[in-house]
């Protein structure tokens, strides 16, 4: 009986005392955002964190009301976790990386070139998962971060998810994550695409005529969070080199087949009335067919058709497309034209500019190689992509107009 | 326990008379009987004196008085013996059971188990007349596995009402109720039933051996009997499946297993048993298809959950954190952060509240009872909340294990889904996940080793047999065509699978 | 060794556990190493590669009946001989399975319990073999078969999440690295279905000798086929340039994928699961590693084995510095010694008995 009762103190103690791994939630808090900015010094960064506060926006009494609901530090560190640490020297618990939804780097950061560097760590513990976002801040990730103060959501997981979900829905950034990031940039052949961000507005925004042809801080906007997601920043080997608006971040994506998009909302020309324009939501239910015609030693022919259905919602122009054919013609051409036109000029502009593109198309023109060593041989590109020749159809297979068969007729209300 | 004392007692009371054959002369058979049974002081042992009519000599009649039917004396053995006339005893006493008995320990035997024994002077045999009339209660409602759909009558502790509620459901003259006797002081019979030509010989044989091998002096219930057939006395699961149900009982005996019944005890045991027989319950076959398969899922669900949850909770918020989704992850914590202990302790704590509030609401008398659960409720739920002691997420899932364990209708099964429990909450607090699914697998592994009566705890799902294929879920009533492999029955046959065995033909007419 | 009443299905189960399983841990990027993007191609040439000499074997014990793997070779090669072929067979078997036991708990050290020692971690896990393989055959089977189901749904359900994510064009180019390459690292990975060797030690304690073919085939071929799908769907997730990079695939998929929006972080989900298989699939091994070491040591009881087998893992599983030399060294050279063995030792068993004139007479 007597070692019995030693037996179940020892157990005892062990539980209490808990095992190596064994930590008490309210031991730990949670890291919702990551930053990464420059400093002077090489291979040194600063890093903060954004740590959400779960007292707030929870039901339970007694939680301060004035505590804020996010907690923002920021330390110098060589990589992400060893800042945790340093972190540690001021905030109280561990930190814990392991809900963290987004990386946000500087503009700055992002170009020097470091970036591999500093998230590498990423892929060799596995606190911060494939699934985080990366985004790419026009001003500081710290001041980024400071700024992003949203109204509605008051925790702060929940608007990076929402936001960033939405906003990537429809379109106007792309949906990538940092295994994306790591496949693309580890296969060296395409460009990786992240969302561009900002909380700087410009005070006097561009004219540019259409909803979608910014970069984020160029939207002109009234009230609201202070952030904008908008275009996207292009990634070459792991450094930034440029940055795309949100209607090429776009047509990059309707050209991609590896991204998943919904509807896209976004305005046309009306080829009828040209002072206005028609808004529709553009739908791409079947792949982009890439057909790359490789020659090892001529232009290689890349043939890309892109198939997609619009739904027509707002004819500010009271043109009757719904039921003249002719009309209808006109519109479905018009459409298409522009977003081939649109395509056109981005994929020329990755041509001559970037050398390589950001639909990863590197894909398609694989199985034209046994081995690797071919394949890389072959350097889609520097050899292939940027000498091709490259033809784009865009296919508008049904054109629907939502639920109203005709609009209402400005004349006849205004008789 | 301590130490070890291998000194056995073997004087036995009983061993003196079993020598005594009964005497010619009455009077000392008279006075060595009472002698035995005390009877100056021995208040309900009763006898008489009388001249038998037919044959003009003393008569004896003993028997305990508040064990036998007086009228039954009186119009049995008393009149008769007084008016009637005739050559021998037999035609004298008409009563149905007249046994001649020659040596002592038989009469002391029958005079306890409710006969009248009669001496008549000059004769070395004595007649023991079964008047016995043991007081017991009613046929009554199962009180412990209800059911909604379904027969209600439960077993009283009386063996022949038990023999009788289950030779009522079962009318087959292959339907065998052997009586053995246990126990050496105070002889109780034990009914073994079985259906002689399904029953596997060998599984009877080596009950009836454990049975006869049984050396006590007195094994009063069917309860303990149990115990005593058991092979693993400290194995946390049971192997002898206990019911009170006598239509659960005879779907068994159809089925090829042997069913115990005992006198004084309002059940009946089952054997072999199976992980599956403890886990279902009679009324999954009652109700229809698909009815008696959403009740198994669920039950499967509730067993999860009354195993698991606490142990899981556990585990996930001390070791794997980064499994929570955010915003439950956040109100965990924010809950917790006022918490002055660890989250381990919270939940044992609450487990034991927890099964402290069932134990004393099952002993409390019963007007007494809605306390318990206001008290229960108030005290536990809302002001240890309240007072900071434990968060409000322990209670939650402490409440749910706890109320889901009451799925499990077995008595036996679900004493072992409650310590389980504690020892996967113990082992879940060690090493999170590890160690919580190391002892899961060592639990799984422990249980497919458990056997009862040579037969697997987890047949036939594996190792498999023939069967029903009754086990996480049944099958449709008509598609069982065989009976449980796994206890060997010597017809397997339950239907004949080419016959569909009902009207389908008949069916079809309506259907179209 | 008395029989069970253990059929094809619990055999099976005992094959999808110890073969199969390898689809969950650092066999894909041992794989990898050499194949790049068509590492998957390559159990199919290692599968092939075996799959002779398995039959043979099975054609042997079926001839010369009511015998084990062991019993078989001391029967056809004599006593001395059989003892030293037995003797190696127990070596590899044992080998490999201390190179494995280190692995996996590296992979849980590494990946759940960051912070606590490996050998804390191993000596938890050994126990619990220990006390598992204690319970004998039949329980093995009978628990193996039992959990099977969810183990197998938890990995479905894990190939259906991450099948959005999937680029099949990443399989292309086909060959990887070249077919040469392909084939010869194939081959010489042929042992890591050695488990299905190994396990013919319990052919006669199966309840008959068809329920136990019939149980490796199907569990055999099951496995190489899972196998071959989940490399599969490695090379379709990760491109061929990371892939080598990553030592655990399984997991580094499993942190990817997420149930919707609200669940985002379910690897400790599939954790569990795996974390369940890893423990039947050492019970199994050590059990049929002791019986191999008690057959070859004509010992009655074998059991008593278990305890010191599963001990002395402990110390030599800890010889590797780190978990990259242990797969990438140790493992790596390890599968190279025990493929020719495997492959060679059912041919040189026949050759023998063919030449002693005994598959004739039987």
């Amino acid at each position: 009986m007597k070692q019995l009762h030693l037996g179940s103190l020892i157990l005892f103690t062990i539980l209490l005392a808990g095992c190596y791994d064994r930590t008490e939630l309210e031991e730990q808090s949670y890291v919702i955002a990551i930053g990464v900015d420059l400093t002077d010094k090489n291979g040194l960064y600063k890093i903060t964190f954004q740590i959400a506060n779960p007292e707030v926006g929870t039901s339970m009494t007694g939680s301060g009301p004035d505590e804020p609901p996010r907690e923002t530090v920021t330390v110098e560190g060589t990589d992400i976790i060893s800042a945790t640490a340093t972190a540690n020297s001021f905030v109280s618990k561990e930190l814990k990386l392991d809900h963290t939804k987004v990386l946000v780097l500087s503009e700055k950061f992002a170009r020097s070139g470091d970036l591999l560097r500093a998230i590498q760590v990423s892929s060799r513990t596995k606190q911060i998962r494939g699934g985080v976002q990366i985004i790419v801040s026009k001003e500081k990730a710290r001041d980024f971060i400071d700024n992003n103060n949203p109204k509605m959501e008051t925790r702060p997981h929940k608007y990076y998810q929402v936001m960033l979900n939405r906003a990537s829905e429809i379109g106007i950034i792309p949906n990538t994550d940092i295994h994306r990031f790591f496949q693309i940039t580890e296969g060296d052949a395409d460009l990786f695409l992240a969302p561009y961000a900002s909380t700087e507005i410009d005070e006097k925004p561009k004219e540019n005529g259409t909803e979608d042809g910014y970069i984020a801080g160029e939207v002109p906007q009234e009230g609201g969070s202070r952030s904008q997601f908008m275009g996207s920043a292009v990634f070459k080997e792991g450094k930034m080199i440029d940055v795309l608006t949100g209607a090429e971040t776009r047509i990059a994506q309707t050209l991609d087949n590896t991204i998943d998009l919904s509807d896209i909302y976004s305005t046309y020309e009306d080829p009828v009335d040209p002072n206005y324009r028609v808004a529709g939501a553009f739908a791409k239910k079947q792949n982009t067919a890439i057909k790359i015609d490789y020659k090892e030693n001529g232009t290689t022919k890349i043939d890309v058709t892109v198939p997609f259905e619009m739904e027509i919602f707002a004819i500010p122009s009271l043109t009757n497309y719904s039921q003249n054919a002719k009309n209808r013609e006109k519109l479905r051409k018009s459409i298409e034209d522009s977003l081939t036109k649109a395509a056109e000029d981005l994929v020329k502009k990755s041509q001559e500019k970037y050398e390589t593109e950001p639909f990863y198309w590197s894909l398609y023109v694989r199985n034209n190689f046994k081995t690797i060593q071919e394949y890389e041989k072959a350097d889609w590109n520097k050899k292939i992509f940027p000498h091709a020749d490259i033809t784009i159809t865009y296919r508008l297979e049904t054109l629907e107009f939502g639920k109203m068969i005709d609009d209402t007729h400005l004349n006849e209300v205004r008789d | 326990m301590f130490p070890f004392s291998k000194k056995k007692n073997n004087s036995n009371p009983n061993d003196e008379p079993e020598k005594v054959t009964i005497y010619k002369e009455i009077d000392k058979n008279e006075e060595y009987t009472k002698k035995i049974f005390s009877a100056d002081i021995n208040k309900d042992f009763t006898f008489r004196t009388l001249t038998a009519n037919y044959c003009q000599k003393k008569t004896y009649i003993f028997f305990y008085s508040s064990i036998v039917n007086s009228e039954k004396i009186y119009n049995g053995i008393v009149r008769p013996l007084l008016e009637a006339d005739g050559k021998t005893i037999n035609n004298i006493i008409t009563i149905e059971s007249l046994t001649e008995i020659k040596s002592f320990d038989k009469v002391f035997d029958q005079i306890n188990s409710g006969k009248a024994v009669v001496f008549i002077d000059g004769e070395t045999t004595a007649y023991s007349v079964d008047v016995a009339d043991f007081q017991a209660r009613k046929v009554g409602k199962a009180e412990n596995e209800r059911s909604v759909k379904g027969p209600k009558e439960a077993f009283t502790e009386s063996i022949g009402v038990n023999v009788s509620l289950l030779r009522k459901r079962f009318h087959n003259q292959k339907l065998i109720a052997q009586t053995m006797l246990v126990g050496s002081r105070s002889k109780l019979e034990v009914s073994v039933m079985y259906v002689s030509d399904l029953v596997d010989q060998e599984i009877l044989r080596n009950l009836q051996k454990r049975i006869e091998s049984l050396s006590v002096d007195n094994i009063s219930t069917i309860e303990l009997l149990e115990q005593y057939l058991e092979e693993r006395p400290y194995s946390l699961f049971p192997t002898i499946l206990y019911t009170e149900r006598p239509d659960y009982a005879a779907q068994f005996i159809e089925d090829g297993y042997i069913v115990l019944i005992m006198d004084n005890s309002s059940a009946a045991l089952i054997l072999p048993a199976t992980f599956w027989s403890f886990f279902h319950s009679p009324e999954d076959r009652y109700s229809r298809f698909l009815f008696g398969n959403f009740t198994r899922l669920l039950r499967m669900l509730a067993f999860a959950i009354t195993i698991l949850s606490s142990a899981t909770y556990i585990a996930v918020t001390n070791f794997h954190s980064e499994m929570i989704p955010p915003d439950l992850l956040l109100s965990i914590t924010s809950a917790r952060e006022r918490v002055p202990i660890p989250l381990f302790l919270e939940v044992i704590i609450m487990e034991i509240a927890f099964e402290l509030i069932r134990e004393s609401g099952l002993r409390i008398p019963n007007p007494l009872g809605p306390t318990i659960g206001i008290v229960g409720a108030l005290i536990i739920g809302q002001a240890a909340v309240e007072a900071g002691i434990i968060s409000p997420i322990i209670v939650i899932v402490a409440a749910l294990s706890g109320l889901t364990s009451f799925s499990i209708a077995n008595t036996s099964l679900n004493h072992s889904v409650r310590i389980s429990r504690f020892l996967f909450i113990i082992s879940a607090s060690l090493f999170g996940m590890l160690s919580l699914v190391g002892a899961l697998v060592l639990w799984v592994f422990y249980m497919s080793s458990v056997k009862s009566f040579g037969v697997s705890y987890f047949a036939p799902l594996s190792p498999k047999y023939k069967s029903t294929g009754d086990m996480y879920f049944r099958n449709i009533i008509k598609h069982e065509f065989w009976r449980p492999g796994q206890v060997n029955p010597t017809d397997k046959t339950k239907k004949n699978p080419n016959n569909k065995g009902d009207s389908t033909n008949e069916k079809n007419k309506f259907k179209s | 060794m008395k029989k069970t009443s253990l059929k094809a299905r619990e055999l099976f189960a005992i094959l999808t556990i110890t073969v199969g399983f390898k689809l969950a841990d650092t066999t894909a990027s041992n794989y990898a190493q050499e194949g790049k993007n068509a590492f998957w191609l390559m159990p199919i040439v290692s599968f092939l590669i075996m799959i002779p000499s398995l039959l043979l074997l099975m054609y042997l014990l079926k001839k010369y009946k009511n015998k084990n793997l062991i019993q078989l070779i001391k029967k056809i090669l004599g006593k001395h001989v059989g003892l030293f072929v037995s003797l190696i067979i127990f070596l590899v078997a044992y080998s490999l399975l201390i190179v494995d036991a280190r692995n996996y708990a590296d992979q849980i050290k590494i990946l759940y319990f960051p912070e606590s020692p490996t050998p804390i971690i191993q000596m938890i896990f050994l126990i619990v073999i220990f006390y598992g393989a204690k319970r004998g055959l039949q329980s093995i089977g009978t628990s193996t078969y039992i959990t099977l189901p969810y183990l197998k749904i938890s990995i479905i359900l894990l190939a259906l999440l991450i099948a959005q994510s999937i680029v099949w064009l990443r399989i292309f180019p086909i060959f990887g690295d070249g077919l040469g390459v392909l084939l010869l690292e194939g081959a010489r990975r042929g042992s890591i279905f050695a488990d299905l060797f190994i396990v013919t030690i319990a052919y006669t304690a199966f309840s008959n000798s068809k329920a136990f073919s019939k149980g490796l085939i199907f569990g055999s071929l099951f496995s190489w086929i899972e196998i071959t799908i989940f490399f599969l769907l490695y090379t379709t997730v990760f491109d061929y340039n990371s892939i080598d990079k990553r030592a655990f695939l399984f997991h580094d998929i499993t942190q990817y994928v997420n149930f919707g929006v609200f669940f985002t972080n379910v690897e400790t989900f599939f954790m569990v699961f795996w974390l369940g298989a890893a423990f039947l699939r050492f019970i199994i091994l050590i059990y049929l590693v002791s019986w191999i070491l008690g057959e070859t040591l004509n010992l009655d009881e074998f059991e008593p084995l278990i305890f010191p087998l599963t001990f002395f893992v402990f110390p030599l599983s800890l010889i590797a510095e780190n978990t990259i030399t242990n797969e990438l060294s140790f493992r790596n050279n390890l599968f190279t010694i025990a493929t020719p063995i495997f492959i060679f030792m059912p041919i040189l068993l026949w050759i023998v008995a063919k030449s002693k004139g005994e598959l004739k007479k039987i």
